[in-house]
């Protein structure tokens, strides 16, 4: 098989998350209506669905664990932080008493959805059970949601300050990248299922290890350096935006109050 | 005015007083951040002179093809003790240095948060440089270039003491260097003067404060692989000595880890000048404030992330390499920002050449070259090229010399004025302009020359190929020019302390706080503030009438003021956690595969269990203690304080009898992988618990003997912060030590 037929052939039908997702759709359309924050939810979706369906899942089924880290990263990171952009920012998340009003509570939400799932057992069970594999997905979905919460919630006074929000940031890529180095220098599988498949459905195993080079040592590389690396520079994304937010001035919305000082 | 008297009236500038009748202790045991700030830089411009002449040598040794001037050995010598030198004790000493003096004043601060902290740092610095030095004395020096790699810097290589003085100094200065670190922040976000919010920082104070963040994060590392290699190198360990299962590129990544964070340790307060004295000659306000501040906060995270980019040559593969060639060349964004902020702000300017603002115009030029030849290395195939040859040698003295020193140099000559009330010659200050910059581009320039056409660096001699020849004749006329304008930089120093016009209290109108009050400023620093609208409270006072737009205040962010000591003490734990973070990460790392040998599998699990759960209740228990003191219940807190050091102390206990088990079984150090790292982890962790409980001990004793009536006894809150800290250290080591192999 070519990388060529693989990609065009190795298209998944979902049923479950395409169903998922034109039930958000019209949930939120009804809630909200047409809105024009409503890209950033077909984009969500989008991603959603393509994780799910495109050749990505049936790699990261058993073949490739860097491609189970791209999907992993994708549905903790990119969707649930478009679905909290997409919503209006006049709606509220939950009181501030909640549980998950607690930037710990996030932070632990969005480091330990990386870490437990790479625990090994858990890591090699969301290949071989669909049981498993839709909690886990799940899961990220819904934790990622939590982490984001902070830094996205669309209402101001539910978010954590800027300076907050860096350093939020900036320690859950620290407490990502020590698992992702671990992953990327590790002598040991940490994936074991990945390093032997049970067996090449597909009948690609050939074409990924000598074609695309991927052998399991590099495939286990590949994905730490994902997870250590490109999953860092989403957290900077989100700095860079944190900084903006910061610097640009609240001329409108804050009077200047310097007699308060 | 005759000389006699100007030198008098200047020694009466540097001593007050009623310091004359103590004058030898006067400048000894000051913690005045002014005076602090002065001896920093003093004795960098020692180790300035040291490390100078050192290079000087090297170059003399390399003026022609085949000289025999030095041997081999005292070549690696010398050019270990250039590197380390030039950049432990000249740079970073030279821009905490200036930032001490600066960064209070920038904020309308009195004094540094931890003024006897402060001291501390600075009198590390000639502490570890004299250690260092000492090796000389001692055998030879480190001979192992300021990076250390591991196995030739290992005991059975390196067997002389040199290895363990270059070890032990750095150590002692990256300590003082976290201290430091610690101090900018806490003073940054406690001691500002009203209406001085965070987004009102001058952006050289901004700057600092976010490279205190990298000093204590970057430090910890370098400093957890010095105790590493120390226990290689003492304790017969194990950990980069590959024949004993250690692994030698281990040392590589630590170093580097921090060893990448440490360029920009150093570029950071070099931009952080030249982002305030550019402006200042160009008349202008900075162009672009908020990108500078933004992208100086990317650099910090970016500079943590990339270090593997040092590490091509050593084969991690391309998987590997890939990534870091992708994520080095991003950097180049938000340096390119800072560099288009800076040229801008000239642009449309009245640029006053004064001899400030020309070092940093050409600081800005040769960072413009050194960060391109940069990012050619940040690209993998081009590096393996290079790496070892003068053409890095070139790069990085671009950034080294040619941005760090020049705007250093830069900052001495426009706060010079400020710190000694006079200003420096112009006259002299712009012919040691020429003679550095000339000297500087005929030194290196034509080493990428020599660099690309082969000539390998760390070598003590070359052969008489085409051209090397006077290349490097020329290179070595060139780093004399520099010798000529240094000596000419510490000439006009002395001679304008004693006969520099005067200069009032802002000789280059300029608008930060510094310039609000007298050269130099008195020991409170201030009588009064001008009212801080804007970034620029100076230009506001002087023209009320077209002001800057006030920066707003925005919530209660900009106005955040934590506790003094609590801040301290938690930017302390996060430096801490960094340390142990790579003993963990090196446990988890060599402990993958298991060993044969004793391993996790000997240690008794239920003991340990009993210990940890003693050193865990001590954290209910010192909790109960501070609600007692908020209760104002003295005699509850102490007694809860008296059960934490109780628990604290069995919890030390046991873990020696842990230790006297394994010794009495044979289980030492040097034993294996397993080994050392399981002494290193545990016992740096008892190590804390022992100050802890010092800790807990000396706030037990002020307890007892002193009257606590107001219920305000910060220190408990503090050490309470501290003991919580190393509590949840043993949470993580006693399950991956403990509890992992028996999962797993």
């Amino acid at each position: 098989m070519t990388t060529q037929q693989f990609l065009n052939s190795a298209w998944t039908w979902n049923t479950t998350a395409l169903v998922l997702s034109g039930v958000a759709l019209i949930a939120y359309a009804w809630a909200f209506g047409l809105n024009r924050r409503i890209p950033y939810l077909l984009a969500a979706l989008g991603v959603f669905v393509l994780t799910l369906v495109s050749p990505l899942n049936a790699l990261a089924a058993g073949y490739l664990f860097s491609a189970h880290m791209l999907q992993h990263i994708l549905l903790l990171l990119i969707v649930p932080a478009l679905l909290l952009m997409s919503l209006p920012r006049s709606v509220s998340l939950g009181s501030r008493s909640w549980l998950i009003a607690n930037p710990f509570v996030g932070w632990i939400a969005g480091v330990s959805a990386m870490w437990l799932w790479h625990a090994r057992p858990l890591c090699n069970a969301a290949v071989s059970s669909q049981f498993v594999n839709a909690l886990q997905i799940s899961s990220l979905l819904l934790l990622g949601a939590i982490f984001w919460r902070q830094i996205l919630a669309p209402r101001e006074d539910e978010r954590i300050s800027p300076p907050g929000a860096v350093l939020y940031l900036f320690s859950a890529c620290v407490a990502c990248s020590i698992l992702g180095i671990l992953i990327t220098f590790s002598p040991v599988s940490v994936c074991p299922i990945y390093a032997q498949p049970p067996a090449d459905r597909l009948g690609i195993l050939n074409l990924i290890h000598t074609k695309w080079g991927l052998t399991p040592e590099t495939d286990q590389q590949v994905g730490g350096l994902l997870m250590w690396v490109p999953m860092c520079l989403v957290y900077l994304s989100a700095i860079v935006a944190q900084l903006a937010r910061w610097f640009a001035h609240p001329v409108a919305s804050a009077p200047v109050t310097d007699k308060a000082l | 005015m005759n000389g006699t008297t100007t030198i008098t009236a200047t020694v009466a500038h540097l001593l007050t007083p009623a310091e004359r009748q103590h004058w030898k202790l006067a400048w000894l045991s000051c913690v005045d951040h002014k005076r602090i700030g002065i001896l920093y830089m003093l004795t960098a411009l020692a180790f300035f002179v040291i490390g100078g002449i050192e290079a000087l040598l090297i170059r003399l040794q390399l003026i022609v093809p085949n000289n025999t001037l030095l041997a081999p050995d005292t070549y690696n010598w010398l050019f270990t003790m250039h590197g380390t030198t030039m950049i432990f004790l000249v740079a970073m000493p030279a821009v905490f240095g200036i930032a001490n003096y600066v960064l209070p004043l920038q904020i309308g601060a009195r004094d540094m948060a931890f003024p006897r902290l402060n001291a501390l740092g600075v009198w590390l610095v000639p502490f570890g440089g004299i250690l260092l030095h000492f090796s000389f004395l001692a055998g030879g020096a480190p001979a192992v270039g300021w990076f250390a790699y591991t196995p030739l810097s290992e005991a059975p290589y390196s067997s002389q003491l040199g290895v363990d003085y270059w070890a032990i100094s750095l150590l002692v200065l990256g300590i003082g260097s976290v201290s430091t670190g610690i101090n900018f922040i806490v003073t940054v976000l406690t001691q500002r003067a009203p209406g001085m919010t965070l987004r009102r920082l001058p952006l050289f104070t901004w700057m600092i404060f976010c490279n205190a963040f990298l000093v204590i994060l970057a430090l910890p590392i370098l400093n957890a692989g010095l105790v590493m290699l120390l226990i290689d190198r003492l304790l017969q360990g194990r950990f980069f000595l590959p024949f004993g299962g250690g692994s030698a590129i281990m040392w590589q990544h630590i170093f580097w880890a921090f060893g990448h964070p440490e360029v920009y340790i150093v570029a950071i307060p070099a931009w952080a000048i030249l982002s305030e004295v550019i402006p200042v000659f160009s008349r202008k306000p900075i162009f672009g404030y908020q990108f500078v501040a933004a992208s100086t906060v990317v650099i910090v995270f970016l500079s943590l992330l990339v270090w593997a980019h040092h590490m091509f040559t050593v084969g991690l593969g391309h998987a590997v390499d890939l990534f870091f060639v992708a994520a080095s060349v991003l950097i180049a964004v938000p340096t390119g920002v800072k560099l288009f902020a800076w040229s801008s702000t000239m642009v449309g300017g009245r640029v006053r050449f004064t001899t400030p603002m020309l070092f940093c115009v050409a600081a800005l030029l040769q960072f413009l070259i050194g960060g391109l030849t940069g990012i050619s290395h940040a690209v993998a195939p081009l590096d393996w090229q290079t790496k070892n040859s003068y053409y890095l040698v070139a790069h990085f003295h671009n950034i080294f010399v040619g941005l760090i020193v020049f705007a250093i140099m830069g900052g001495v000559h426009y706060w010079f004025p400020k710190m000694s009330g006079r200003m420096m010659s112009e006259r002299i200050g712009k012919w040691t302009f020429w003679l550095m910059t000339i000297g500087f581009n005929l030194t290196f320039m034509i080493q990428h020359v020599l660099g690309l056409a082969g000539m390998p660096r760390r070598t003590f001699t070359y052969p008489d190929l085409p051209g090397w020849g006077w290349m490097n004749m020329v290179s070595t006329i060139g780093a004399f020019f520099m010798a000529a304008g240094s000596i000419l930089f510490v000439w006009n120093l002395v001679i304008s302390l004693f006969r520099g016009q005067p200069a009032g209290d802002n000789p280059w109108n300029a608008w930060t706080l510094e310039w609000a009050t007298t050269s130099p400023p008195p020991h409170e620093n201030f009588d009064a503030l001008p009212p801080i609208h804007s970034r620029r409270p100076l230009w506001d006072y002087a023209n009320p009438d077209r002001p800057d737009p006030v920066v707003p205040v925005g919530g209660a962010i900009d106005t955040f003021r934590p506790d003094k000591i609590k801040a301290g003490v938690l930017t302390f734990i996060i430096s801490e956690a960094g340390f142990f973070g790579v003993l963990i990460l090196a446990y988890l790392f060599y402990n993958a595969t298991s060993q044969s040998g004793p391993g996790a599998q000997q240690l008794d699990v239920l003991k340990t269990t009993i210990f940890s759960i003693c050193l865990f209740a001590s954290s209910f228990t010192i909790w109960r203690s501070e609600a007692g003191l908020r209760a104002n219940k003295l005699g509850k807190m102490k007694a809860w304080l008296i059960a934490t050091i109780v628990l604290g102390g069995i919890f030390i206990v046991g873990q020696a009898l842990e230790y006297w088990h394994l010794f009495q079984s044979g289980v030492t150090v040097g034993l294996d992988l397993f080994a050392t790292t399981f002494f290193t982890l545990t016992g740096f962790h008892g190590l804390h618990v022992s100050f802890g409980l010092l800790a807990l001990l000396v706030v037990l004793g002020v307890a007892l003997v002193s009257n606590l009536k107001h219920g305000r006894f910060p220190a408990l809150g503090a050490v309470g912060y501290y003991w919580h800290f190393v509590d949840v250290v043993w949470v993580f080591v006693f399950s991956i030590v403990y509890l992992w192999p028996l999962i797993r």
